[in-house]
Order: C-alpha cells, then structure tokens, then sequence
C-alpha cells in the first residue's frame, strides 16, 4: 500500500508534468513557442542579414584585395539594423516611453515624495530623504483602521463574491429554461458604473425611503430595519453587499466556463460511486475549479484594493473609521489635506498590497508560458 | 450478484422517445450486451439502471428490488463510462478508493479492496500515479478497478472502449472476458461495436429506435434475425437484400429469382412482398460450390470493386445484364451483391461470373413489416432448380425454428 508520503510526492509531480506540459517545455529554458520563435527570428535575420551583407559586400578593389575592416564594421551594422527589436522599434518604443514615464516614472516619484515631508502647497524638497511618513502611519489610528477594513473588504468580498457566482454558475449549469437570459440578468450589473451602482445602493439603504427597510418592513421584520449606511456596525457590511451584487455575476461567468469543460461523466460517476450533491461539488467538481477560482480571486482582490469610487460616491472622502479603507483615506490625506508625502506613502502601501496579490498569479503565468 | 428485469419502461424527453415499452429480463450472471445505432436508447436504457435517469413510465428491478425510485448509490450498480471519467486532481488509489470512502469504510478495508481490485486489472505498482500520466489502456484499468472495488452486484459498461485504439480495445476485450469469468457477475454492456458484442456476450439485446429488436445469445442474432433491422446491422459487412415477390415456385426479383415452395414460408402467401437476405459468406461462385449442399440456380453478375482484407476478399456484384456501376443511389444498391471469396481466389474485377446462394443460409422477411419469415429454405422437390451438386437438402425452418442444424450445416459447408 502507498504511503501519504508517497503520495504527496507524487501529487506534486504530477502538478509539475502538467505546469511543463502547459508551458511546453523540456529543459530550463524558454518555452517550447518562444524557442521555435527565436529561431525562426533568427533564421529570418541571418537570412535577411546574409542578403544584406552580400549586397554589401565590398566588391573586389581592381587590384584584387578586400577591406576585411570593412567588412567587420558592415556585419554588425547590418545585424544592428536589421535586429528584429529594431526593426520593430517603431511599434515598442512609443508604449514602452509613455508606460515607462506615467506609469513607472510616477510610481518612482510617489515613492520619492513618500520618503519628503512634503505638504501644503509649496515645492517637495528633495534634499533629504527618510522613513518619517512609514513610521508615522504605526502610530495613526485612521490608518490603522483604513488598513484593517481594506483587508476585511478584500476577504470578505472576495470570498462572498466567488461563493455567490459558484452559486449562480452551478444553478444556471443545471440545463434550466431560459438559462441565457439568467446568465445576462446576473451579468448585467457588472456593465454598471461603479458611480451608478453606489448611487442606487445609497437610495437603497436609505433608512427611510430606501428599498431594503421598506422591505424588511413590510415583511414585519421592523427590527431589522436600521441606517445601514451610518451605523458603524454595519457600515463596511453595506459596501460589501453592493460590491459582491456588482461582481458575482462577473464570477458565475467565469466558473460557468470552468464547470463547462468538465465532462458529465464526472458528475455521472461520483453520483454512482455514492457522493451526495453537496460531497460530490465539493470533492470532485471544486478542484477542477481551480484555475477558474485563481483568476477570478485575482481580479476581485485587486479590484477591492482600489474600491475608491464606490466609497467615495457613497461616503465622499470621510467615510469614518468603520468604513475607511487605504484608497480613500490616500485620497484624503493628499487632495483633501494636502499632506502629499502621506498620501505617497499610503499609495505605496497600497501599490505593495496590490503586487503581493497580482505577483504570485504573474510568477505562475510566467512560469507557464503565458507571458 | 442479481438479475435486472426492466418492465415497459420508456423513457421520453419532451416530444421524443428515447426507450419505447422495454422489456427486459438479465439474468444473474450475465454478460449482456445492448447494441444498436447512436441515438437508439440505449444508453438510456443503461442510465436507468444506474438510477440517472428516471424513467417516464415502468419499473426497473435489481434482483428482488424495485429500485425505479431509489438514488444510483442504493442500487449496488458500479459503473465504468466511455470518456473514463477518473478524477484528474485525484492519483488512480484516490480514485480507486473514491466510492469506499464516501461509504466511511476503514481504512484496511479499503487498502485491501483496492489491493485486490488492482491485482485483478494488473495496476500493481501503479496506484501513486496520476490519471495524466497513464496511456488510454492504463486508465480504463482504472476505471474498471473502481467499479470492481465497490463490490457490485450489476456492472454497467458504457462503451468503455469505444476511445481506445483498435489493437488496445482488442486487448480490453479479452481482458474484459476473463474478468468476467473471474469475477462471475451481471453485465450490462452497451456498445454500437457489433463485433465486440459478438465476442463478449452472452446474449445480445439489438436495439433500434428506442425498442427492443431481439435478445438472443450472439449466434442465434447473426444466424435468425428476427427482423430486417437486427439481420443487417449484426454482422460485418453487411447481409444483402434484395426486394423480390413470392411466387408459385419461389422468390423473385428484379435481377434473380429463387425456387423454392412458398409453402414452407409460414405467415407470408404468393403475392406477398418479400425480402430476401443473405450474408456475403454465403454467396459462392459456381466454380467453387462442390462442397455447398443445396444451392439455388445461377445467378449472372459482373465483378465490380474488389477489396482484399488479407484473409477474405469482398467482391461487390453487380447483377443483371445492363449492370449499373453506379455505387450511389437505390437502384445500385438493389442490384449489387457483396460475396465473400478466398484469398487466393483469381477472381478479377469487371470480370463475368455466376454465383449461387446456400439455400440454407437464405433469410427472407416480410419486407412491409420486417419480421422475418424464414431462415433456410428447401428446395423444389423433384429435378434439381440449382446449379450446385444435388447431393441433400437444407432443412427449411420457419422462423426462430430449427436453429442448429442450419448453422452446423453452414459451417461444415465452408
């Protein structure tokens, strides 16, 4: 018989095959398409390179002797000019500027500005350089709080947001009726601007006229009627709600897809070997999700991290303790109070939250191939 | 180990009939396989054995059990399927053991079933891989091995070969065979692959639009269709059909005739339209029926499409004077013929000759409703009509009569 050890091992062979065998490749090297492509890259630019340097080969002096230096000097011109990348430039080197001075430059700059104490509505001063700010935000209690509740947003809404379209994709995946106009009903309200659908929400949760304690009323549930938008208890509840309403049919999408390749005879033969639906979703269906479950946590992860518009159009930029999170209080500690450096160093804070989500899910990508 | 029985079960999908009033009894023991064409029910028929399907009307019985209401898991049916449909996060003991331990089952137990479910499929040394790492042969092993664990008392297979190779399902077949001689319990075996019915089964339940042809052990379908349906889809090639009369000394067609007394065919009378069968190994040149006992008269054709197999040649026929080459279209194929010849046979292509038909291997079926009438018939008493040596007669049977003696005759013929 195996023992657990073994079998552990064997797991994680397995999960290696079938990363390889997704990659395509077969040393440590670059992967199977982009070795074939290099060669053919090559190929091209030694054909094309060989032309170029017949035709530019110095022609015999009437006396009979060659410029050997000439030919030197030609050969690595040629291969420089006629290199894919430079052929190609014209094509690269615009994005590659603009990312490079708005995107990265200004990631570079913040995280300069955050190491200045530079507030009000003079110049930063780039003479000395230190911590102060990183320091200074241990000691803040907004920041504290802003932090605790961008992590309990990203926990929660994630998770609610991917039960809740596991849900919706195993109840349309069930061959119902009308299972297209399901699928766009639950969809629909992801093609909603983010101002848009706080706006209703806001309506929704108005203690007095808003749809939630009217219904709650006319169920005769009075008591659990309440400000959701104002008490603190149920402040970050609220926004959790919305967003989870706003992004699960974003994930029924991407699980419908998932539970589609996965053929009937599974559900077929775990029904036969005795699983109950619950066991036989759980066990067998779930970790085939897998992949479906890692790409649709990404996008939610990182879009909680920046739910600034939302809470901002719902709360503006003081949403208080029970509702702060990092995008809004850096908006409000560098627009509102102009305390620039803090608001850098809350950005980078956040900037660094977001790599620590995207960077193992681009590690993978890239170790599959897929960048 | 149990017998399944399905009383006038249908199953319908909205306005179409997958199962149509089957009746079905397999007893304890057996390996039966169902067959027919895509689309002809059976698997149908197999889910609701399995308990995946609900049937619209009838019930289902799994030894003294009605078991048409309860889940698949209270059925003690393990079932193998034809994508093999093993786990692909789970290595081949996790998937072996998968159904044992859904039932809580200690882990010795388990360990010993799966031990020995292994060793019964050779997956010995095997069960710390993953299903991806496995050829298509290994993992139909699997397969097989999780539904052996379970202990059941009906196996249900589902085309479980159809996705291999041909040399590999030839393989599995006999694999099959000896682990149903070994473990000696029901199989319900579904397949459109009437050459692994034959060689499989018991017994062959021929399926066609969601009813129930003929249940029969394989001989006895290849040998006594009982309709049109079974005669030609059991058997490769094909058996050839020609439309004809009954008249006063026999059948006749448009391109041949056969005489024989049309008394001896019971339910049909002279005027009656029939069909005439006959399998291309029982078709002969006259240069080569010495041996055959009762052949009808000659028959004039030209040599069309020879294809050799390596141990037969087929030669398709075409009968009559004004022979159409075409190979498309009613009118062709009413007046071809496919004959069976020897390997070392010189026969040639475009080339005259005259063949005859083994009176006793002859079907004829009544061509309005297909339901067979006779298999074999007796020649005219008195002056020999054929061509062949006169030397005894076929037994004439009715259908479904006199099964042996046609065949044994048959066989000793060739």
């Amino acid at each position: 018989m195996i023992d657990p050890l073994s079998r552990t091992l064997a797991r994680t062979r397995w999960l290696h095959r079938r990363i390889r065998a997704r990659v395509g490749r077969t040393d440590g090297g670059g992967s199977e398409r982009s070795r074939r492509e290099e060669t053919e890259r090559n190929a091209k630019s030694e054909t094309e390179g060989q032309s170029s340097t017949d035709d530019r080969r110095p022609r015999p002096r009437p006396d009979g002797r060659e410029t050997v230096r000439a030919v030197e000097t030609d050969g690595w011109l040629a291969r420089l000019r006629w290199s894919a990348g430079l052929q190609a430039a014209i094509f690269w080197v615009p994005p590659f500027v603009l990312m490079g001075w708005f995107v990265y430059g200004a990631i570079g700059w913040n995280f300069l500005i955050s190491l200045t104490d530079w507030s009000g509505l003079g110049q930063p001063q780039y003479e000395t350089f230190n911590l102060e700010m990183y320091a200074r935000m241990l000691e803040d209690r907004s920041f504290v709080a802003a932090a605790r509740n961008t992590v309990v947003l990203l926990i929660a809404f994630t998770g609610a947001a991917l039960g809740i379209g596991l849900l919706l994709a195993i109840l349309v995946d069930q061959g119902i009726r009308f299972e297209n106009t399901f699928r766009t009903i639950y969809l629909l309200p992801m093609s909603l601007s983010f101002v848009v659908t706080a706006i209703f929400w806001a309506w929704m949760y108005n203690p007095e006229t808003g749809m939630i304690n009217v219904v709650l009323g006319g169920l005769g549930a009075d008591a659990l009627a309440m400000n959701w938008m104002s008490d603190p208890r149920t402040k970050l509840f609220s926004i959790i709600l919305a967003l989870t309403w706003q992004f699960s049919g974003y994930c029924m999408i991407v699980y419908l897809a998932g539970l589609r390749t996965i053929p009937d005879a599974h559900y077929e033969a775990a029904r036969v070997d005795g699983a109950s639906t619950v066991r036989m979703y759980w066990r067998v269906i779930l970790p085939q999700l897998q992949a479906a479950t890692t790409s649709a946590a990404i996008v939610l992860m990182v879009f909680s991290l920046k739910a600034f518009d939302f809470i901002f159009v719902m709360y503006g930029d003081t949403p208080g303790p029970s509702a702060d999170i990092l995008a809004v209080m850096m908006f409000r500690e560098a627009f509102s109070r102009t305390n620039w450096a803090y608001g850098s160093a809350i950005a980078m804070v956040l900037f660094l939250l977001a790599l620590a989500v995207i960077a193992p899910y681009i590690y993978m990508q890239y170790r599959r191939g897929e960048l | 180990m149990a017998q399944v029985t399905l009383n006038h079960v249908t199953k319908r999908y909205e306005d179409v009939v997958a199962v149509n009033d089957m009746n079905l009894e397999i007893r304890d023991g057996e390996f039966v396989c169902l067959v027919g064409p895509s689309g002809c029910g059976k698997s149908t028929t197999m889910e609701m054995v399995a308990g995946l399907t609900k049937p619209s009307e009838g019930n289902v019985h799994i030894g003294d059990v009605d078991v048409t209401t309860l889940p698949p898991k209270d059925r003690g049916v393990a079932m193998v399927f034809q994508n093999i449909a093993l786990f692909p996060h789970m290595d081949v003991y996790d998937n072996i053991s998968f159904g044992l331990r859904l039932r809580k089952f200690d882990k010795e137990e388990i360990d010993r079933r799966v031990d020995r479910a292994s060793d019964i499929v050779q997956l010995e040394g095997m069960l710390d891989r993953m299903p991806d790492e496995m050829s298509g042969g290994q993992r139909q092993r699997v397969a097989i091995a999780r539904a052996i664990v379970r202990e059941p008392d009906v196996f249900l297979m589902d085309e479980p070969l159809a996705n291999l190779d041909a040399k590999l399902r030839v393989h599995m077949r006999t694999e099959l065979q000896r682990l149903h001689k070994e473990l000696d319990t029901t199989i319900i075996y579904v397949t459109h692959d009437q050459a692994e019915a034959m060689t499989m089964s018991d017994r062959i339940a021929v399926l066609d639009a969601g009813e129930l042809q003929q249940i029969d052990p394989p001989l006895v379908c290849y040998n006594e269709p009982e309709n049109l349906f079974v005669a030609g889809f059991i058997g490769s090639p094909s058996m050839n059909f020609a439309e004809g009369e009954l008249v006063a000394n026999g059948f006749e067609s448009e391109h041949f005739t056969v005489e024989f007394d049309p008394s001896q065919v019971p339910g049909a009378s002279v005027g009656d339209r029939v069909t005439l069968g006959i399998r291309p190994e029982d078709v002969f040149t006259v240069d080569r029926v010495q041996n055959l006992s009762s052949a009808t008269a000659s028959i004039d054709a030209t040599t069309d499409v020879l294809e050799p197999m390596g141990d037969e040649i087929f030669v398709y026929l075409v009968l009559g004077e004004s022979a159409e080459r075409s190979m498309e279209g009613e009118t062709a194929s009413s007046n071809q013929l496919l004959m069976s010849v020897n390997p070392d046979s010189d026969i040639q292509e475009d080339q005259d000759v005259e063949v005859v038909l083994d009176r006793s291997k002859v079907h004829l079926f009544d061509t309005a409703s297909g339901q067979a009438l006779a298999h074999g018939i007796e020649e005219l008493p008195g002056p020999s009509a054929g061509t062949g040596p006169d030397a005894g007669t076929s037994a004439g049977t009715g259908a479904g009569e006199g099964t042996e003696s046609p065949v044994t005759e048959a066989e000793s013929d060739r």
